[in-house]
């Protein structure tokens, strides 16, 4: 216990040297990055799997187009399951010359099933919790619905030819699905009045759910007894699936935002290593006093060993805290895309950050700390006996090791790991040695320089090693900023500069094939230009060659993601305007014979689809069979309407479908829309402008919560930088004071300290353009597919900006060193 | 700056009531009382005494490295204690040298940069020649691109003798230059230190234990718990 009193005491009084601030200030760093992250996910983890049930209504739901098979009911009824239902669909509401799209939900008895409805009266402090929907006649709409159609409570609504009477405002539906395409407001009716209102009609776009709750065991055997007669266009509900805002957003969120605080963990681990190399090395002395006075090497290491514990217990502590504010900030900012009540954290994930903070202190301190146990005490006569240096393998070995684990854990992929660490190495060994390379060059200019440019680059080649760890480190961080903030930008500028000037901006989908001649005559007669009008019928794609088609598709790709919901299929004549055929021809006999197929090629890519492949489709319960006759590329990003699958016209005849257009409305024109819907209320009407705008929202949100995190890595980008500037202290004030003895001013003290931290940030941002162009070369150009223009205000403003703020930064941290009198040459240092 | 080198002023240091204290977590603690002193130019003055007596000190404070507590120093004819920083730093490139115990070279420059330093501060386009010339002339014209680490002390302590005297200073101080060296290499450091002050006509001032050393030079000062005696 002594022995750990002597170890805080000499903690104590190390602690005023600035090699043990930085160090604990780069801990700090990484910890609360982490914990930050740690709570992020596992909240968000929690939130998901807790309120599962909630989310869903019910304990098992299943989705379907058609109403549920009345065997359903007397399996659910024999395993005693409480059953409820709900349908879903869009509808517009037109009330005192208001129109409003609203998304329609007709709720049975017993609903909700789990989880709980909130409503308020007039009086909008007194919120109600309520276990069940409205009472036939009644609707519940949300407040945005009362604003729209300028309604009160008490007021009638009509929802189709039904008039009920708007009794609440609803605030929380447990289940309420937002992406990005429902975003229309609530209206909550009885299922009872669902007939009378005349919208349900035979190929109208309706979404049942059916609900159960129950014993578990009971629910287990429904499920498997379900599975077995559930036809492709019914689903077992899955939260992961059927929540998308939260299920594929935020995963990736989260996995980015997790990779982003590796880099922080990774380069606070070179300030932290620097410091800790640096602070070792101030101790050789008075560790071989100590060895001198009969300290065994075991007691020096558990000297050493104890004093960093403490600050790492510290540290971690303090960056635990931090760490819990940070992820409340983020929750903050993701507000808009999470649902409202957020599970509370584990003990675990804080804990977690506290030991990413102690595994990245023996990570990257403990090698360094090790040579100490070497010294010899012979040292006191002679000074010059160095310790060996610390195995390379264990240096890196420890610090791969952990980043390792640290990737595996965001990415829960073995492979994906492997490559990250592959790439990533291979890559920060190409550019530090470019870098390494770019240095020895400038050294050879040397001769060629002023003093004052010769001084100041000498600066930086004196350590070399530590000047590329310095300007790695500052250029990963600010590729990151920069690739995060333009390809938002640019994703956006995009869109917006993809739409020509009057491209469509709606579209128009559930058009009854009898009312489509009339809905045309009425776009022409408001004189608004409308795409082709394109047959529709829903189907899903269950077989290629009559191999089921979950056998094929790989996961979370494209073709999964087709494969899994109902496609819009389509006949048509003639190949449609902006549609390439890349392989096999488009139907010329004549006639044109049924049964063939045109199929979009990333997706017949993606699903291996070749020619002459035949598919198999199901539509309601009926089966569809078509050959591909050829394959097509199309540009996805117009406004037009586009599709997987055109069929030979003839091949869809028995299906009931609808139809589907886009057209461009002015602004001005607007109230065209009043018209359009009150004559055909089962349409829907998709405003792309409000889409398009959600999608900016969400997209904003998600990469402000990622450069937040790479606030941090900027921040420990400075501590590597404070790091070395603390390493080269000693010498830096030597050097000071000799060349003020020979009678430089502190003037030129000063500039040559600003032209090597300049240097430093001019080459740290040059680096940062170079590499974040080519990425984002590569990107637009193979991934998204937008075109690649250089940008003028990287190249001008990260150099510049790199320079100014690495100068300053790195000359205030030595600016006393211009102070201190010259008289230091005659004290022996 | 305009610095006069005229060789008229007799007295090219004096020193009235100098006296110097520091600051100390035990109080104020004087390390120089009261020293008067004057120097000729030409002049050459031992400063002996015990150590910590205040000798590295003293020449610290007539060198214009530290600024006295109290007390008046003129080097030249300019009254170093009514200058500030910039200004002795003008000084101490234009008048003086420096030697010193632990050679203070730059390790990260060659000789031949070492030597040169002093005349490119003050800009001067011969910087190399001079800084050549004078390594030749303290016998290390084949070293010139090594660096400090490559040297052995004596080695150094002539580039350091070199860089003191390539400004052709009218004064140069030394801080015990054999003190890290033997007792036949130092010989050999002190025999060049005063050749190079015969050429130079310079005027110097020597810190130093050894009494046989001390008494190669003209006039010596004796310093004990920081008054002279
Ligand atoms: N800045 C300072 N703070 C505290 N004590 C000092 C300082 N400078 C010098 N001293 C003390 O003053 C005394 C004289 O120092 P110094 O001039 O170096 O002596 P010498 O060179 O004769 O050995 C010594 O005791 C030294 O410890
Ligand atoms: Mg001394």
């Amino acid at each position: 216990m002594s022995r750990f009193n002597l170890a805080v005491k000499l903690l104590w009084r190390d602690s005023r040297s600035g090699e043990l601030t930085i160090l604990v200030l780069a801990l700090i760093i990484a910890v609360t990055s982490s914990t930050a992250i740690s709570l992020f996910a596992d909240r968000l983890q929690r939130t998901m799997t807790e309120q599962t049930a909630d989310f869903l209504a019910a304990d098992l739901v299943i989705t379907s187009p058609e109403i549920q098979p009345s065997s359903w009911s007397v399996k659910a009824h024999e395993l005693k399951l409480d059953e409820a239902q709900t349908a879903e669909f869009s509808s517009v509401l037109i009330e005192n010359d208001e129109m409003l799209l609203a998304s329609i939900k007709a709720v049975s008895r017993g609903y909700p099933l789990r989880g709980y409805l909130k409503v308020t009266g007039s009086d909008y402090s007194q919120e109600q919790t309520m276990y069940q929907g409205p009472e036939p006649g009644n609707a519940w709409v949300e407040k945005r619905v009362l604003s729209a159609l300028k309604l009160k409570l008490g007021d009638p609504l009509t929802v189709g030819e039904k008039k009920l009477l708007v009794s609440q405002i609803l605030t929380y539906e447990t289940d309420k699905q937002g992406d990005f395409y429902s975003f229309s407001p609530r209206v909550m009716m009885n299922d009872a009045d669902l007939q009378s209102t005349g919208i349900i009609q035979p190929g109208s776009h309706v979404h049942y759910f059916f609900q159960y709750r129950g014993e578990a065991h009971a629910l287990a055997e429904f499920n498997r007894w379900l599975k077995l007669r559930l036809n492709p266009s019914q689903r077992i509900m899955d939260i992961h699936e059927d929540r998308p805002e939260l299920g594929s957003a935020l995963s990736r969120a989260e996995r980015y935002l997790g990779l982003s605080s590796i880099i922080v963990i990774l380069i606070s681990g070179v300030a932290i290593a620097m410091a800790t190399r640096r602070y070792t090395e101030r101790h050789f002395n008075a560790t071989a006093i100590l060895r001198c006075l009969g300290l065994k090497q075991r007691d020096i290491l558990w000297l050493y060993g104890c004093q960093f514990i403490v600050l790492g217990v510290l540290a971690s502590g303090l960056g635990c805290l931090l760490g819990w504010l940070v992820q409340q900030a983020l929750f903050h900012l993701l507000r808009g895309l999470l649902p409202q009540h957020v599970a509370n954290p584990g003990l675990l994930a804080v804990f977690f950050g506290f030991i990413i903070g102690m595994a990245v202190l023996v990570a990257f301190a403990l090698p360094p700390l090790l040579r100490l146990k070497q010294v010899s005490p012979l040292r006191v006569l002679r000074r010059e006996l160095e310790p060996l240096p610390t195995s390379a393998w264990l240096v890196y070995g420890l610090a791969f090791g952990i980043i390792a684990v640290l990737i595996e854990r965001y990415t829960h992929d073995l492979n994906l790991t492997a490559t990250l660490l592959g790439v990533g190495l291979l890559t920060l060994l190409l550019l530090g040695l470019l870098v390494y390379g770019l240095l020895r060059l400038a050294g050879k200019l040397l001769p060629y320089m002023g003093l004052t440019w010769r001084f100041g680059l000498q600066g930086l080649l004196r350590n070399t090693q530590a000047s590329v760890s310095q300007i790695l480190a500052f250029s990963i961080t600010l590729v990151a900023m920069v690739l995060s903030f333009t390809v938002r930008t640019d994703l956006i500028d995009n869109w917006h500069k993809q739409l020509p000037e009057n491209a469509p901006n709606h579209f128009a989908l559930n058009i009854f094939p009898e009312q489509q001649v009339a809905f045309q005559q009425e776009m022409l007669q408001n004189g608004i230009r409308h795409s082709q009008f394109y047959p529709v019928v829903k189907g899903r794609l269950v077989e290629i060659n009559n191999l089921p088609v979950q056998k094929i598709v790989s996961k979370d790709s494209q073709g999964e993601r087709a494969t899994h919901r109902e496609l819009s299929l389509t006949w048509a004549e003639q190949l449609p305007d902006e549609n390439k055929i890349t392989a096999g021809q488009w139907w010329q006999d004549k006639p044109i014979q049924a049964g063939l197929v045109s199929v979009e090629q990333k997706l017949a890519d993606n699903l291996k689809i070749k020619l002459h492949d035949q598919l198999t489709f199901t539509a309601g319960s009926q089966q569809i069979k078509a050959t591909v006759a050829s394959i097509r590329a199309l540009d996805w990003d117009t406004m037009r309407p586009n599709f997987y699958m055109i069929f030979s016209p003839g091949t869809l005849d028995a299906y009931p479908s609808t139809y589907l257009t886009s057209f461009y409305l002015p602004e001005a024109q607007k109230n065209v829309l009043n018209t359009l819907v009150k004559k055909y209320p089962a349409t829907t009407i998709l405003e792309v402008d409000l889409i398009l705008k959600q999608f900016k929202t969400i997209l904003t949100q998600l990469t402000q919560a990622i450069n937040y995190l790479l606030y941090f890595s900027l921040l420990a980008g400075f501590t590597v930088l404070f790091a070395a500037v603390y390493a080269t202290l000693d010498y830096r004030i030597q050097e000071g004071a000799i060349i003020r003895t020979l009678g430089a001013k502190r003037s030129f003290l000063t500039k040559i300290h600003l032209i090597e931290f300049g240097l430093l940030g001019l080459i740290a941002g040059i680096l940062t353009v170079v590499i974040s162009e080519a990425l984002i070369y590569s990107l637009y150009s193979k991934v998204m597919h937008i075109d690649y223009s250089p940008n003028v205000y990287l190249w001008l403003l990260t150099p510049v900006a790199g320079s100014l703020f690495v100068a300053l930064a790195g000359y205030s941290g030595i600016r006393h060193v211009a102070n201190k009198s010259p008289v230091a040459v005659l004290r022996e240092l | 700056m305009q610095i006069q080198t005229d060789i008229a002023v007799e007295n090219i240091i004096v020193a009235e009531n100098l006296a110097k204290s520091v600051m100390t977590s035990e109080g104020l603690l004087p390390i120089l009382l009261s020293i008067d002193l004057r120097i000729k130019a030409g002049e050459s003055i031992a400063i002996v005494g015990e150590s910590g007596s205040g000798k590295s000190t003293l020449i610290s404070l007539l060198a214009g490295l530290d600024t006295p507590s109290t007390g008046m120093i003129s080097l030249n004819g300019h009254k170093l204690t009514a200058m500030d920083e910039d200004g002795r730093a003008a000084i101490r490139n234009e008048l003086i040298g420096f030697v010193f115990q632990s050679f203070q070279l730059l390790p990260g420059l060659t000789a031949l940069e070492n030597v040169m330093l002093p005349l490119e501060l003050t800009g001067d386009k011969n910087a190399k020649t001079a800084a050549t010339a004078l390594l030749k002339r303290v016998g290390l014209s084949h070293r010139l691109s090594h660096t400090p680490r490559q040297l052995s002390g004596g080695e150094q302590q002539r580039v350091a003798l070199a860089r003191a005297f390539v400004t052709r200073p009218v004064i140069l101080f030394a801080d015990e230059p054999t003190g890290n060296l033997d007792s036949k290499t130092g010989a050999t450091i002190i025999d060049l230190l005063f050749e190079l002050n015969q050429e130079n006509q310079t005027t110097l001032i020597l810190v130093t234990h050894d009494q046989v050393l001390a008494s190669r030079c003209q006039r010596t000062i004796k310093l004990d718990s920081g008054s002279m005696v």
